[in-house]
């Protein structure tokens, strides 16, 4: 149980990230490994808790609580202080099919709610988890395990972002016959065309997607069901069919000026960056560039910070992010104890870069966006936005009310809108009679996701809503389990 | 015989070698063949010390746990553990390991041999249908029925396909079942992220909607998953309105909080708790190990520290007469229910300086609390300590804290013949992270059966309307409070969730001193990280209150003495969805009191008959009255006879009362007291009372003696040698503190155990001297008898040892010898004997001076070693302090100081 003394003789440390200046200049990931010694002191430093909250994974006051996927934190960060990965590895591949995506793009709530987080900075979970697997690929610890027996039961998963590979990887390991259809050209959903290269190394997501193939995993790309296949024809093909489509349908801004030259889905953006960077290295010219551009992403969140970063990439000339909420606290507020996610000021990888190159934050808090404005031609050149105030909210309108006098205009060559996603798109509801949830999602309950129609399961952002890669895989492991009992009357799996 | 599962395998299931020993024993039993045969159990599954316990318990002559060896050999070959540890060392470990482990469990249960525990199954069986227990462990008693062979198939079934997964791929790991730690998999626990996070919020804020949130999960989920109670469910009563429901102020009075010592949690944890208990009229608990006497002064701001229930263990730390002066309760604790028949231990890294002084012990030395109360060995001995409590501290009120097991009804009616004021049933689930593992699962029964059982053999007797009855465990919202009030409680107990509100996170660490929210730990770093406030233990406590009050309008009670014991508003609410609930039956519990006649009560109506007009000290507080008021000098005869018990208790607490712990100038009240004295001759008795004995006396004379002096003497015209007789009876001197004695003659058995602080001379000793003694001088001029300073921590006894028979009656596990040579020991032991002479006229004594030269080479010292090696590094801390200030040499200073410590006190 890690070393009993351990939190209160070292400190916290995260493996340095790569210096923010200099990593904006080429795509690499900047997440970098730390000696093993020093880890191993980060893993004594958890106190093996007898309740251990990190491991919770739950909703409180609405936001996740501890790791979704149940991680065996305390098992594994003792494993890890005493040096032995081997088991590790295996203790955190019990629950969680892919550590190498949590452990690089997950917001960690495990730490947000870890025990320690009381007294002193908590455990370096996230960064943990991301050591012992990294180790384990380096030692070919990592092998495809396809299953000994076939059941001859023929599954479609339609979506392959992480709720798609984590239910396949899952049900094949059953022995039931996988098949993954993706529209885009590559597997991966949001793993490979919404977090950018630098945050996720696209190659980490090929490397896990080449095993689920050798395992046995089909996968069938650039074929969108609803369209090129009529979701139906899956009914009658398969033995059952699990939608995780991902919520793709972004969020828009109707406002003056919103047709604009200039103006982009966030999406459209980092989707053609990624895939230009993997197929010839940005240089066909076949995405949208920020170079020497006056950029504002509108949005805050994941995807506002990879405009951010990729933008910084491209070279812009400078960047503003607007966010429609309050700055938060530096520390939590008295409504928002422990062991609930902490809302508090947070600086992301995108943020330290802008301040690397400008000595600025790019945030404006609190700033609601009014009009675009653009020139003859119908580029945009500026946009109009006003302050607003949370603490007056309009009855029976938006919980807040713009500051009178505060209206500003700020100049842009390019507007980004990360505003968030409303849930799936495409046809596929009503080709397989499949009812949505009154926010047009799959309708199907957490935890069983069955949908309206029997043969069908949901999980993920479609049924779940804009979320989080950890949910996902949650889901997708949740929905393996609930189709694996159907089809077989009873299942092992978790 | 050999029943052996080692041929479990991918298509082989086996059946529980326990179900297997005890139906194979049974048979045996049953056709008379037993004894020709031995029972060796080969299996896989024992594992724990309580697995081995069970198997000898039914029947199991010898057991192979093959397979715990094998694991550690595993563990061992993938490196966990060294290679130097063979097969040999492995099993030779292991072994030993349990058979401490069942040596305990046998201490505990007041068991001595092995083959007497063989076949005993001294267990309750919780859950198990008749079938099972007809045919393997007949005999056990089953009070709520429960699952049969079929789910016990079954449950072997599950666990079979763990180990043998039907597809295969899966990772090879084995899942943690969440017996100790919560896992969201795991077996289920009543405190998860989400009851202590809602439990917290709500008591932070006084958040009701977070209360509702947090009752709601214990109400409707966990008890359920977790406790008996929540398989039961109201019946419908008589609705009335709110308003006519006594107020939660009311109800709040009939709270108290567990019994916590301070040592366990920290000073702030636990004085956050009394401070809170004494705003809202409640009670908190000392625990086992005193009270820092500051915390008797009220604060400035008009709060109050000092907890209004004082504890009395059988450690006896810290029980002086004023801490006994200064309660409201006495609680004399029988056994705790986590772990039940165990002493409390607290390990020496806990106990810093304040530790020790409040328990008046060493610092660095660990402490032992002996596993019973030495000065009780039947009822009539707990009836004798109830009256000597009564004594001490008129008053308050006497407790008895007994734990929930089979046949606690028949215990808690002789306890209330025996006079206790009140009776507490303590469940099993009050464990702390501090209780060995071993206690946390399998020792205590749930309270629900415990105080349904005693309520209703109270009743019967007609003895319930004399004392009041409390129960604790795990009680955690008002519905647990109205349940544990119809089965029969009127006082209720809380000991986890209160620490939950104070921050607690349940670490179960509670023995490492790393708790991280400076609750159970005495790491001053970790203190500081304390954070709870009273306000937090009140929110929660009122909102407790009012969920009673709310539960109790939809019953029809106005209060809680109107509801105490209306079991028939409940009934079994079987939980058809859980394939193992389904099959108890809690009629047990519910049955109703039967009434012996019309007018027997039914709750708490009357106070029960000490007799204290009668006892002598109301003449001597008469006598020495002006000594009581005044601090004048008072000396006067007294004749005594051996009905009179406790003789001058009552006085040390009138002396206490006015004059606080200093009490008086030595030999202010002098008594000259001619007689043969009842049992507890000077308990408690205070600086500045003088007894002189001229006769002899019972048992228990000077137990927890606080500073007085009692010399007893043959009577002068008696023509026996006194060293050759017994003067005074057994259990002398039981947690004495302070004061000193002398004996002219023999004391009986168990002299001076658990003395903490008091000088005695004697002139022989029965059996057991000095065990378990943490402090204090013991000088015996004669000879001792068997287990001589076994469990001795601290003091020292010097032995007047001619014919060299020490060493054989001596128990050396944690002493050893000295010669007596510093300055310090000659000085101290010349005074002592010479005392003895001038105040017993003794001749032992008066030759021995005579022969000084001579006799001094045949005194031993008998230190014990880990008292030494505290003193001395007491000493060279000291010294260090010192040397810096002075800029000395270091080295100097510290052989220096160390040598005087070493050579005795400092
Ligand atoms: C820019 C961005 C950054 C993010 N960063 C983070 C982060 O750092 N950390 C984090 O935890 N979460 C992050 N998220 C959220 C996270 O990526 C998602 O919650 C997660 O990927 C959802 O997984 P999913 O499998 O449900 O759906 P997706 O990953 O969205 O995958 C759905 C897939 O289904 C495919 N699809 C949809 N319809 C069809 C169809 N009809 N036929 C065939 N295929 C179809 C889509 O092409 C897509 O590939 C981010 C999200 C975005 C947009
Ligand atoms: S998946 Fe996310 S929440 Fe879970 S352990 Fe990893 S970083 Fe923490
Ligand atoms: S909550 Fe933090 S300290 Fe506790 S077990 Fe989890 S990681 Fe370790």
């Amino acid at each position: 149980m890690g070393k009993p003394t351990g939190f209160k003789e070292f400190v916290r440390e995260t493996p340095a990230e790569r210096d923010a200046s200099l990593r904006i200049l080429d795509w690499n990931e900047f997440h970098q490994h730390m000696p093993e010694a020093d880890l191993r002191k980060q893993g004594a430093r958890c106190m093996d808790c007898g309740v251990p909250f990190c491991h919770t994974g739950d909703l409180m006051a609405n936001m996740a609580t501890g790791c979704p996927v149940n991680n065996l934190i305390p098992e594994w960060n003792d494993l890890v202080y005493r040096g032995h990965w081997r088991e590790a590895l295996d203790r955190l591949h019990k629950t969680n099919n892919f550590p190498e995506f949590t452990g690089r793009v997950c917001p960690a709530p495990c730490e947000g709610s870890c025990v320690l987080g009381i007294i002193e900075p908590p455990v370096t979970i996230k960064n943990i988890e991301c050591s012992i697997i990294d180790h384990g690929f380096e030692q070919g610890w990592v092998v495809p395990q396809p299953p000994a027996h076939r059941t001859g039961k023929t599954i479609a998963v339609v979506g392959s972002g992480p709720a798609g590979l984590a239910a396949a990887a899952q049900l094949n390991k059953a022995g039931h016959t996988v098949t993954v259809f993706e529209r885009a050209d590559r597997i991966g959903g949001l793993l490979m065309y919404g977090i950018p290269n630098m945050k996720l190394d696209k190659g980490v997501v090929e490397r896990r997607v080449n095993l689920l193939s050798e395992e046995g995993v089909k996968f069938v790309t650039s074929t969108e069901i609803g369209k090129d296949i009529p979701a139906d024809k899956l009914l009658n093909e398969f033995d059952a069919v699990i939608l995780c489509t991902g919520a793709t349908r972004p969020r828009d801004l109707p406002i003056p000026g919103r047709q604009l030259k200039g103006i982009h889905y966030a999406m459209e953006f980092l989707h053609a960056n990624t895939k230009s960077l993997l197929d010839n290295g940005l240089t066909n010219g076949h995405y949208i560039s920020a170079k020497d551009k006056r950029v504002i992403v509108i949005g805050g969140g994941d995807t506002g910070t990879d405009c951010l970063g990729t933008s910084m990439r491209h070279g812009c000339r400078s960047i503003v992010n607007f966010e429609i909420v309050p700055m938060p606290p530096q520390t939590r507020a008295p409504n928002n104890p422990w062991p609930q996610w902490p809302r508090v000021f947070k600086v992301d990888y995108g943020h330290a870069e802008v301040e690397a190159k400008w000595g600025k934050d790019p945030r404006e808090f609190s700033i609601e966006t009014v009009e675009f404005y653009g020139d003859e031609q119908g580029n945009v050149k500026g946009l109009k936005a006003h302050q607003v105030d949370w603490s007056k909210p309009i009855p029976g309108g938006p919980p807040f009310s713009p500051v009178p006098g505060s209206e500003r205009t700020f100049d842009c060559d390019l507007v980004l809108l990360a505003m968030g996603f409303l849930g799936p798109e495409s046809p596929v509801a009503s080709q397989l009679g499949v009812a949505l949830d009154p926010r047009s999602n799959y309708k199907a309950e957490f935890e069983k996701y069955r949908t309206s129609n029997e043969k069908v399961f949901a999980a993920g952002d479609c049924r779940r809503g804009q979320s989080l890669v950890v949910w996902a895989i949650n889901e997708g492991r949740g929905a393996a389990r609930e189709c694996d009992r159907w089809l077989m009357k009873s299942t092992q799996l978790p | 015989m050999i029943l052996s599962d080692r041929a479990a395998g991918f298509d082989r299931i086996p059946v529980s070698s326990l179900l297997a020993c005890g139906a194979v024993h049974h048979h045996l039993v049953r056709n008379e063949l037993r004894t020709r045969i031995g029972l060796v159990i080969e299996s896989g599954e024992a594992r724990e010390v309580h697995h081995h316990c069970l198997l000898v318990g039914y029947g199991a002559d010898a057991i192979n746990p093959y397979l715990a060896f094998e694991a550690i050999a595993h563990a061992r070959d993938n490196g966990e553990i060294g290679p130097e540890w063979t097969d040999d060392k492995i099993v030779y470990s292991y072994r030993k390991g349990v058979a401490n482990g069942i040596l305990k469990v046998m201490a505990k249960m007041g068991i001595s041999t092995l083959a007497s525990y063989k076949g005993a199954q001294i267990f309750e069986a919780l859950g198990l249908d008749n079938e099972v227990v007809d045919l393997c462990f007949a005999g056990t008693p089953s009070r709520i029925k429960g699952v049969g062979f079929d789910v016990l198939a079954e449950e072997a079934i599950r666990r079979h396909t763990i180990g043998y997964p039907a597809g295969e791929g899966y990772v090879g790991i084995l899942p943690n079942p969440g017996l100790y730690h919560w896992r969201k998999t795991g077996e289920k626990h009543a405190w998860n992220p989400f009851t202590i996070s809602e439990i917290q919020a709500a008591a932070r804020s006084g958040d009701k909607n977070a209360y509702k949130r947090f009752a709601k999960l214990v109400n409707e989920q966990t008890s359920k998953e977790c406790h008996l109670r929540g398989m039961l469910k109201f019946r419908k009563g008589n609705p009335i309105p709110l308003d006519q429901v006594e107020p939660a102020s009311e109800i709040v009075k009939r709270f108290c909080t567990g019994a916590m010592s301070y040592g366990s949690i920290s000073a702030e944890a636990h004085e956050t708790l009394a401070i809170a208990m004494n705003r809202l009229g409640g009670k908190s608990n000392t625990g086992e190990g005193g009270e820092d006497y500051a915390r008797f002064k009220p604060m400035s701001n008009g709060d109050s520290k000092r907890s209004a229930i004082k504890q009395v263990a059988s450690g006896r730390f810290g029980v002086t007469s004023y801490y006994l002066t200064n309660a409201d309760e006495l609680q004399i604790k029988i056994s705790q229910g986590a772990k039940p028949g165990e002493g409390g231990e607290l390990p020496g890294k806990k106990v810093d300086k304040t530790i020790a002084a409040t328990r008046h012990s060493t610092p660095g030395v660990g402490l032992i609390s002996p596993p019973p109360h030495h000065d009780i060995y039947s009822i009539e001995d707990l009836s004798q300590l109830i009256f000597d409590l009564k004594n001490s501290n008129p008053s308050a009120r006497i407790s008895v804290k007994l734990v929930s097991e089979v046949g606690v009804g028949t215990v808690a009616a002789g306890v209330a013949k025996g006079h206790a004021d009140n009776i507490l049933i303590s469940g099993h689930e009050g464990g702390t992270g501090a209780s060995p593992l071993t206690s946390i699962k399998h020792a205590g029964l749930p309270w629900e059966l415990g105080i349904a059982e005693t309520h209703q053999t109270l009743v019967l007797n007609d003895l319930r309307s004399r004392v009041r009855l409390q129960t604790d465990g795990q009680l955690k919202t008002g519905r647990d409070v109205v349940i544990a009030c119809l089965l029969g409680a009127e006082e209720f107990g809380f000991a986890t969730a209160p620490l939950i509100t104070l921050g607690c996170i349940m670490m179960r660490k509670c023995h490492l001193n790393t708790c991280p929210v400076g609750i159970a730990t005495q790491d001053p770093e970790l203190r500081k990280k304390f954070s709870g406030k009273p306000e937090h233990v009140i929110n929660y406590l009122f909102m407790v209150a009012e969920e009673a009050r709310e539960l109790m309008a939809e019953l029809g009670f106005r209060s809680i003495p109107e509801m105490v014991g209306h079991s028939e508003m409940l009934e079994f609410d079987a939980p058809a969805d859980h394939w193992k609930a389904k099959h108890l039956d809690l009629s047990m519990v519910l049955t109703p009191a039967t009434k012996p006649h019309e007018k027997a009560g039914t709750c708490h109506q009357i106070s029960q008959n000490h007799g204290l007009e009668e006892v002598l000290d109301n003449e001597l507080i008469e006598k020495a009255w002006l000594s009581l008021t005044e601090a004048k000098d008072s000396r006067f005869p007294m004749i005594i006879e051996n009905v009179d018990r406790a003789f001058g208790t009552m006085l040390s607490h009138e002396i206490s009362k006015r004059h606080g712990v200093e009490a008086l100038p030595t030999d202010t009240v002098h008594i000259d007291v001619k007689g043969s004295a009842g049992q507890s001759f000077g308990a408690w008795a205070v600086h500045g009372v003088t007894l002189e004995l001229e006769g002899d006396a019972n048992d228990f004379v000077g137990k927890g003696l606080s500073g007085g002096r009692i010399i007893i003497y043959p009577p002068k015209n008696s023509g026996f040698a006194p060293e050759d007789n017994i003067i005074i009876g057994n259990v002398a001197l039981y947690g004495a503190v302070h004061g000193e004695c002398y004996f002219r003659g023999m004391a009986a058995e168990r002299f001076c155990v658990r003395n903490s602080g008091a000088t005695a001379v004697v002139e022989g000793v029965g059996d057991h001297g000095c065990e378990y003694m943490t402090g204090g001088i013991a000088v015996i001029l004669g000879p001792t008898g068997r287990n001589f300073a076994a469990g001795m921590s601290g003091g020292v006894a010097f032995v007047y040892d001619p014919h060299d028979k020490l060493l054989k009656n001596c128990n050396l596990e944690m002493v050893e010898f000295e010669k007596v040579e510093t300055e310090k020991d000659l000085k101290d032991l010349r005074d002592l004997i010479t005392n003895h002479r001038e105040f017993t006229g003794s001749t032992v004594a008066a030759d021995i001076l005579n022969d000084w030269d001579r006799a001094l080479p045949k005194f031993r010292k008998v230190m014990p070693v880990d008292y030494k090696r505290a003193l001395r590094e007491m000493a060279e801390e000291e010294a260090r302090q010192k040397a810096e200030t002075v800029g000395l040499d270091e080295g100097d200073a510290r052989s220096n100081v160390a040598e005087q410590a070493t050579s005795g006190r400092m």
